[in-house]
């Protein structure tokens, strides 16, 4: 076998230029070939991961319509009482997110237009879905009138820290309310998990979201965060809720993952499925022409091994080990080049409005590795069949004769 | 305007229906695909999850949604309704002698290029409205941007990898011929002499390549569009060559095929003519 | 009588041509014994070489028998024809076909490995024949940088790696100068010498003369000199 492997290496590195031509051409298919499978799941990976770090593992809707696009849950008091007396459950957070106006505060002046920014309204006892940054949470601010958290990119733009202070108005149907604004007191800066980098989002209690929205018609909650007991998961949890009969829509976050991808995600999963066939097609009709225009060219060398004695499935082997050599380096090469191709990529993606800044497209994944290695073996075997088969099927006499004539 | 619609269907034909006709409807056709309805039949629609304040439609044609690609892997489930009818169903019932309020208008200009002063205008005499050009940038845009930049990145890769191979090809490929081009160059044919018969065939294996591949192309552009209206059940078009695609495939094509045949055989010239045709 | 190393009966080999069959060889009859030295001329296209093949395993014919060591060599599968090649029966090319990237030591040493003979046992054998050859000081070279004479004897010394009780050459002198090529005859005259059987395809009457025994072919048919 030994000899086998030493015969191609030495084949393949007799002609230095183009072996390694061949093996930096693999390296660019393979590079973009891995970055698909990246792709293939990268942004299911990320927006689970991002959903199971918010701390919440089944979420509650009035509909099947996508979170915060459908009607709201109404009597959620009725509600929040049922599913917080389940056993399964062990904790059940109301959440509305609703449009509010910057009526003042630092860097605004009359003449500006009046800013919006997403109100997120949560209990300030629950365990909070963001990451306080600077200051205190709404948990700790007993005692503070109003108090607020903001974002970075809010704070930066109002020129606000801790202790400054912001007037809101709610904008929650589709114009202005007719109630004045309130004033409210930034408590601290925090980092929400689904904001993207434009995104200027605050959060506060839900009691005083429903202050600034109270002449808005539509009365309800936009969803309940539920999270199960350890022991229990989010399966039983959702089980159980759907048991008490409350006529919601329950939905896990592996559902709700399942159905991102299945819709939302849905175009990047073809893209990186088209690319990676192409890729991989592209590879292997390249390899397979390399290999075949080098064994024509040394056909009346192969026909000598075998009137020497080698068998055929000795030369037969050494053809289909240029080929995995050719390839095996080319992928091992890819690999750190597909790493960087997929920061830059990512970049340009994460371009896209709307897409949370803790979200990535291109996420590692063991599975994708493993993919990776054996599409590229199933390509350099398949790429090598065609040259295999010129040589075990050479006429030994007949090629011998014509290499004399020629 | 959105319905967060239920929609139950009822086969009668109005008999016992006391207001009389029930106005019009049209609906998509993979609504009408999903819930089995043909036209002519009667509907109910609500704009409430729970069903409740509905009204009774009939469905008066099918239409086929325009594709929209921010949006091509929903199902279009959709509904037309005339806009009094649709102000009607979602009127809050406290508010039923309220002015009526829509999202919003669209305008269409006798002059299209006078967009941006007529929204510039509209937006003085009209305060509070906002009046936005469709060709301003958005988000749907800057959407699309984004999605034209990606693809780009992955064609220059993928051009890369390209002319990698290309040139590892042309090299073998001028390689079968070294003992030729050393007997011309003993011959006393110059190196230029033998580039210029290269440029000539690498200029017309190239041109020919070049057309094999957008027709290949259109072929595939064909079947990708298929198959995917065919997946996602819809009339979007997902891959489009148009003229100035295939520009850009000629221009880089052709220098690419050029250029690769042009480096693999200067490499053969630079070496000595006895070298080439030493067997 | 001892047993001929190799013997055809009634042997032909026909090539189905596009217009009509060729017949390369018709109804050739011979045995070649050990210690033979043959020479086998003739005009061009009269099936020297494909006697040659036919002769070292490498074709089969289309018909009559074919023995090597009194084994029929026409029922062999073509695995067991390689390990024939490989053991018993040394080529010598006119184009050499030695292993561009290999030097001239790994040249020789290729069919010992394949044979699955003992490294050490390698170095000796393929010292002993490179020296035998008066390629010692050029056993580190690759083939681009040995003379078409050095070539040729390299693949003398890789035909003769695993003591084959055969050796067959085919023009062997072709490619060389007169010079070089009576260098070569003298050295196939040694391997003769040292007991083993040398079938020579040649159109050189100097090299045909050195031969023991001269076999004439014309149109396929051995015309003179045949058993």
């Amino acid at each position: 076998m030994l000899n086998v492997l030493r015969l191609a290496w030495l084949s393949s590195v007799r002609q230095p230029g183009r072996t390694s031509l061949g093996v930096l051409g693999v390296a660019a298919v393979g590079a973009l070939l891995f970055d698909m499978l990246l792709l293939s799941r990268g942004l299911v990976v990320s927006f689970r991961d991002l959903l199971d770090r918010a701390g919440f593992d089944v979420r509650v809707l009035a509909t099947d319509a996508a979170p915060l696009a459908g009607p709201r849950i109404l009597d959620s008091g009725t509600v929040l009482a049922t599913i917080g007396a389940l056993p399964e459950v062990e904790a059940v957070v109301p959440i509305s997110i609703r449009s509010v106006e910057i009526t003042s505060g630092n860097a605004v002046s009359p003449t500006d237009r009046l800013e919006r920014v997403q109100f997120i309204g949560a209990d300030p006892q629950a365990r909070p879905m963001w990451t306080l940054v600077e200051g205190r949470d709404l948990s700790t601010s007993a005692g503070t009138s109003r108090p607020l958290l903001v974002n970075r990119t809010t704070a930066a733009r109002l020129q606000a820290s801790p202790g400054s202070e912001l007037s809101l108005r709610g904008r929650c149907g589709s114009t202005s309310s007719v109630l004045p604004p309130l004033a409210f007191t930034i408590v601290g800066i925090v980092e929400f998990p689904f904001d993207d980098a434009d995104a200027e989002t605050v959060a506060g209690q839900l009691l005083d979201l429903e202050r600034l929205c109270a002449d808005d018609q539509a009365r309800g909650v936009d969803m309940l965060l539920v999270r199960s007991k350890p022991g229990e998961g989010a399966e039983r949890a959702a089980s159980a809720i759907q048991t008490a009969n409350l006529g919601l829509h329950v939905v896990t976050n592996e559902e709700l993952v399942e159905r991102f991808s299945r819709v939302e995600f849905s175009y990047f999963r073809q893209i990186s499925f088209v690319l990676a066939t192409v890729t991989l097609f592209f590879g292997f009709l390249l390899i397979a022409v390399l290999l075949t225009a080098s064994v024509n060219q040394r056909l009346g060398e192969i026909a000598a091994l075998r009137a020497m004695g080698l068998s055929r499935w000795r030369v037969v082997a050494g053809v289909l080990c240029e080929s995995v050599m050719m390839v095996g380096a080319g992928a091992i090469l890819a690999i750190p080049v597909g790493a960087g191709l997929s920061v830059w990529l990512d970049a340009i993606l994460r371009a896209l409005p709307g897409i949370p800044t803790d979200v990535h497209f291109f996420v590692f994944e063991t599975r994708a590795l493993f993919v990776y290695g054996s599409l590229l073996a199933a390509a350099s075997i398949g790429a090598a069949l065609y040259p295999m088969r010129i040589v075990a099927v050479l006429p030994i006499a007949a090629t011998l004769r014509r290499e004399v004539i020629g | 305007m959105a319905i967060a619609a239920s929609i139950a269907v009822t086969a009668q034909r109005a008999a016992g229906d006391a207001t009389g006709v029930p106005p019009g409807v049209l609906l998509s056709r993979q609504l009408m695909e999903s819930r089995q309805l043909r036209v002519g039949d009667v509907v109910r629609l609500s704009a409430e999850p729970s069903g409740a304040r509905s009204r009774l439609f009939r469905i008066l044609g099918e239409y086929e949604p325009t594709p929209d690609p921010m949006r091509f892997a929903q199902r279009r489930l959709e509904a037309r309704l005339h806009l009094p009818d649709i102000l009607a169903l979602t009127r809050p019932p406290t508010e039923a002698n309220a002015p009526a309020t829509i999202s919003s208008i669209n305008v269409a200009l006798v002059d299209p290029s006078d967009a941006d002063s007529f929204a510039r205008d509209l937006a003085v005499r009209l305060p509070g409205t906002i009046a936005v050009p469709t060709t301003a940038p958005n988000e749907r845009t800057s959407t699309f941007a984004v999605i034209e930049r990606f693809h780009l990145a992955v064609a220059v890769v993928t051009m890369i990898g390209s002319a990698v191979f290309l040139l590892a090809l042309m090299l073998m490929l001028v390689d079968e011929r070294r003992e030729t081009v050393g007997t011309l160059r003993l011959i006393g044919f110059t190196r230029s002499r033998i580039l210029m018969q290269v440029l000539l065939e690498g200029t017309l294996i190239a041109l020919a390549g070049a057309v094999a591949g957008l027709l290949f192309a259109l072929v595939m552009q064909d079947a990708f569009n298929r198959f995917f209206q065919w997946r996602y059940d819809t009339a979007l078009i997902f891959l489009r060559i148009t003229p100035g695609v295939v520009a850009q495939s000629l221009l880089l094509a052709l220098p690419l095929g050029i250029g690769a045949s042009l480096i693999a055989s200067w490499i053969l010239l630079r070496q000595h003519p006895l070298a080439l045709t030493r067997r | 009588m001892t047993t001929p190393i190799v013997e055809t009966r009634h042997v032909s080999r026909e090539f189905p041509m596009a217009a009509a069959p060729v017949t390369a060889l018709s109804d050739v009859s011979l045995s070649i014994g050990a210690g033979d030295y043959v020479a086998v001329v003739g005009p061009s296209g009269c099936g020297k070489s494909t006697l040659l093949h036919i002769l070292g395993c490498v074709d089969v014919p289309t018909s009559g028998e074919m023995l090597f060591q009194a084994r029929d060599v026409t029922s062999l599968s073509d695995a067991d024809r390689s390990r024939l090649r490989l053991r018993e029966i040394g080529f010598v090319f006119q184009r050499f076909f030695l292993l561009p990237m290999l030097t001239a030591w790994e040249n020789v040493e290729l069919p010992q490995a394949e044979a699955g003979v003992g490294r050490t046992e390698r170095r000796n054998r393929t010292a002993e024949l490179l020296e035998y050859v008066g390629l010692t000081k050029r056993a580190g070279h690759r083939p681009a940088e040995l003379s078409g004479g050095e070539m040729q004897r390299v693949a003398i010394a890789r035909a003769l790696a695993n003591r084959p009780s055969l050796l067959l050459a085919d023009e062997p002198t072709g490619e060389l100068d007169q010079r070089t090529g009576d260098q070569i005859i003298a050295l196939l005259d040694s391997v003769h010498a040292d007991g083993t059987a040398v079938v020579v395809v040649t159109h050189d009457p100097a090299v045909a003369a050195r031969a023991h025994r001269l076999l004439k072919m014309r149109d396929g048919q051995i015309v003179e000199g045949g058993s």
